[in-house]
């Protein structure tokens, strides 16, 4: 069992302010984790931490079995292999197609691999035969839908939801977190946050529990145990 | 008060008879305005961009720097070219001064602030998380920038229909820097500017529509090609 991520001293702070502060943690691949705590424990910035988006301003943060250097030149690399889903999302103007699409691009993936996965991501999400439609005229539940089959169609190694299920209707919810439960089989690390206590009950998943305040403490609840195999260069 | 109803009927006069003349100031206007809006955009556009997303110490002095260079008076400009171009200047050697590239280095400086300085307070008010995203999504630093850039092309073009506005409005640099050569450097602002101290008031107010019509049309094609 391989560790996808170590945390050793994190602090992060707005202004004065200590928003995360996290002694120890370690997150092991092909692994479902819940992340809780109540609003303002730093849930959204361990995530932004977890995405290598936004350097915490003390302590490391190994991934990959790697040191997150922070610099603009090992951050691109690192990053191809994560992605987070943003709590309200952001979707780019223009079509869902071109949304979906846009990691993909950048990739260098196109044609029909890249056709291939774009029906599969929105199929997984209910929204097949969604791709012409404009990013810009589509619920709220739909959007959070758009960004999750963007978020899926890249396969990337980590995956990082902030609150997913929040606006979606509850039979959606049913099959996303159906969806979610598969992955870490197929090879993907999951760490999401979620205020519904019966997520941390879905079977085969750990709990991060960060509490408020500047004593924030991150303790691991069940099959998340210390491995000593694997260590940061 | 025959002298709008005179002047209207000598703008028509000139648009159908195909003045030579006035077919040359509207040309001269035209590719003279349009370089140095593209060359100001080429400029000013990645500086507002990289001043909107980087935080670095002097920053407020630049803004403030650009927004005094917004009100800048065209002579101003003119001057200051006009004597870098000057047979005595340091690029006196070129032969430059009284040609339309003149007039281009003139204009360009006057539009690079404005098209600066509203690309930066367009930018300023995108939202915060299409550069994440795009970076969470795969892109290095320079394809994040692209895509704000992208997402905000309304704001953009804003600013480059600003700066449009400005060079082909403006008579000081045309004049000091053009000269208001017949045929060669005379741009429709001078020549209004001349007819007017002809006292040929009806010449120069057709002028003055022709030019308000140039300027409504190359408007309705930007926005024409906004729209796509």
């Amino acid at each position: 069992m391989s560790i996808c991520y170590r945390l050793n001293g994190i602090r992060t702070n707005y202004g004065s302010r200590i928003v995360l502060e996290i002694e120890e943690l370690e997150i092991l691949s092909r692994h479902l984790y819940m992340l809780t705590g109540p609003n303002g424990a730093g849930k959204s910035t361990l995530l932004s931490h977890l995405a290598l988006l936004v350097a915490p301003n003390k302590g490391s943060l190994c991934f990959g079995g790697e040191t997150v250097l922070w610099n603009d030149r090992t951050l691109l690399g690192l990053r191809r292999d994560v992605t987070l889903l943003h709590q309200s999302p952001y979707l780019f103007d223009g079509s869902v197609a071109s949304n979906v699409g846009y990691g993909l691009k950048l990739r260098g993936i196109s044609g029909d691999e890249l056709k291939f996965r774009m029906e599969k991501a929105l199929d997984l999400v209910g929204l097949a035969g969604f791709e012409k439609r404009a990013a810009r005229e589509l619920s709220g539940g739909e959007v959070q839908r758009v960004a999750l089959a963007r978020a899926l169609a890249l396969q990337t190694k980590v995956l990082l939801l902030d609150e997913p299920l929040s606006n979606v209707d509850q039979a959606t919810a049913r099959k996303v977190e159906e969806l979610l439960l598969a992955l870490p089989a197929q090879g993907t690390t999951v760490v999401m946050t979620s205020h519904d206590p019966d997520h941390t009950r879905l079977p085969g998943c750990s709990v991060i529990r960060l509490a408020v305040g500047g004593q924030t403490q991150a303790r691991c609840t069940r099959s998340c145990a210390p491995d000593a195999g694997a260590s940061c260069r | 008060m025959d002298f709008f109803s005179d002047s209207l009927r000598t703008a028509f006069e000139l648009i159908v008879s195909h003045d030579l003349d006035v077919i040359s100031a509207v040309q001269v206007s035209i590719i003279v305005s349009i370089c140095s809006t593209v060359i100001a955009t080429l400029f000013g556009v990645p500086v507002g961009v990289a001043i909107a997303v980087t935080e670095f110490p002097g920053k407020r002095a630049i803004i403030t720097l650009l927004n005094t260079l917004m009100a800048l008076p065209t002579v101003v400009v003119g001057l200051f070219v006009y004597s870098l171009l000057s047979r005595q200047g340091p690029l006196g050697g070129f032969g430059l001064l009284f040609t339309p590239r003149a007039m281009i280095i003139g204009q360009t400086l006057l539009a690079i602030p404005i098209i600066t300085n509203i690309t930066m307070s367009a930018l300023k008010g995108a939202d915060t998380r299409i550069i994440p995203t795009a970076q969470t999504l795969g892109a290095t630093h320079l394809e994040s920038m692209l895509q704000l850039v992208i997402e905000m092309r309304f704001g953009i073009m804003a600013a480059v229909i600003a700066g449009f506005g400005r060079v082909i409005a403006e008579v000081g640099v045309a004049m000091m820097l053009g000269g208001n050569i017949r045929g060669f450097t005379r741009t429709m602002t001078t020549a209004i500017a001349m007819e007017t101290g002809k006292g040929e008031f009806a010449q120069g107010l057709a002028l003055g529509l022709i030019l308000m019509g140039v300027a409504l049309t190359v408007n309705m094609a930007l926005n024409v090609l906004q729209q796509r």
